[in-house]
């Protein structure tokens, strides 16, 4: 096999990059340990490819390791078996991709809702405060419409009284 | 005497995922926003891939490369990608990547760039674009060592 051509050929950019064939990474790792030069080229492809990712890097707001850290508590406390298996081949073809994902029934405290509900919560507790002010306001008012109508009743007996004499 | 062990398993298992974090947790950053385009929901599948990590850091033989770590990112994105934010990947419509440095992906052709896109981000197999786009693998393996050779000068300039 000429190794040019095959470095050539493009299957080293493919396994790099995570979409060479199961029997092309076999092949490649094979090569790679006979010929020093596979080797090389796929090593400076994977700085390459590392050098392009620092390029387009999106630095992380500092809270997000403590809220992974606390996860990967949560998780260490959890039984084994309660933990979510996924399969770890990472290469595999898309029609196959259903079958890997494996229904979770874990028994953790916690609840997963859709995001709508926060803006249903909020909405519910804006409401609330805004009937919570009506009621108190239409209460004050009642209760001064009791006190003037006590008061006209007074002045109007006071007034009955006078009339009468 | 377990729950020591437990402990300091458990410790070594969060130096290790936090080194790797430390490393590349940027770069996965920057690679999940190219895929999800939401910063929000990007920084939701970074905890979940390092979780993930965190879950099977005994069982899979990590290197602390980056590339590995792109390739496990990658897989556990299919998920997103299979799903409807991904529906014109045959017409390539869904191939729109935001290139926000566009000094590597500037001087692609669309074809290039396409190709680039389909397989980094997205995980298509070369047989899988060779079939969209009607070429040859051999085609396709070709243009895409073009575009990373393109890249790599752009990113030397």
């Amino acid at each position: 096999m000429k190794i040019k051509e095959y470095i050539e050929s493009g299957i080293l950019e493919a396994y790099v990059l995570g979409s060479a064939s199961e029997a092309e990474t076999q092949e490649l790792m094979y090569l790679k340990e006979l010929h020093p030069q596979i080797q090389s080229a796929l090593y400076h492809l994977e700085v390459d490819i590392e050098r392009m990712a620092e390029y387009m890097a999106i630095k992380p707001p500092p809270d997000i390791w403590f809220k992974l850290e606390n996860d990967i508590n949560e998780l260490v406390k959890r039984p084994a078996a309660e933990q979510l298996s996924v399969s770890s081949n990472p290469r595999k073809e898309r029609g196959s991709r259903r079958k890997e994902y494996i229904d979770v029934d874990s028994k953790s405290s916690h609840m997963r809702v859709h995001k709508i509900w926060r803006w249903i919560l909020i909405a519910i507790f804006i409401l609330g405060k805004i009937f919570l002010g009506f009621a108190i306001f239409f209460y004050l008012e009642n209760r001064q419409i009791k006190e003037e109508i006590s008061n006209l009743k007074s002045e109007l007996k006071q007034l009955k009284t006078e009339i009468k004499r | 005497m377990l729950n020591i062990d437990q402990g300091a398993i458990t410790e070594n298992k969060l130096e290790g995922v936090r080194s790797l974090y430390d490393r590349h947790a940027a770069k996965l950053l920057g690679y999940i926003f190219n895929v999800v385009k939401d910063r929000k929901l990007a920084e939701e599948y970074l905890v979940s891939i390092f979780c993930e990590v965190s879950n099977q850091f005994d069982d899979l033989d990590w290197d602390g490369s980056w590339c590995q770590l792109q390739r496990f990112a990658k897989h556990k994105l299919l998920v997103f990608v299979d799903t409807a934010e991904y529906i014109n990947l045959g017409n390539g419509e869904g191939l729109n990547v935001h290139h926000s440095r566009e000094p590597y992906f500037g001087q692609l052709t669309k074809e290039q760039k396409h190709i680039f896109s389909s397989v980094y981000y997205y995980g298509k197999t070369i047989a899988a674009i060779s079939i969209d786009l009607d070429k040859t693998e051999d085609s396709i393996r070709k243009t895409l060592k073009e575009a990373f050779a393109i890249m790599r000068k752009s990113g030397e300039n």
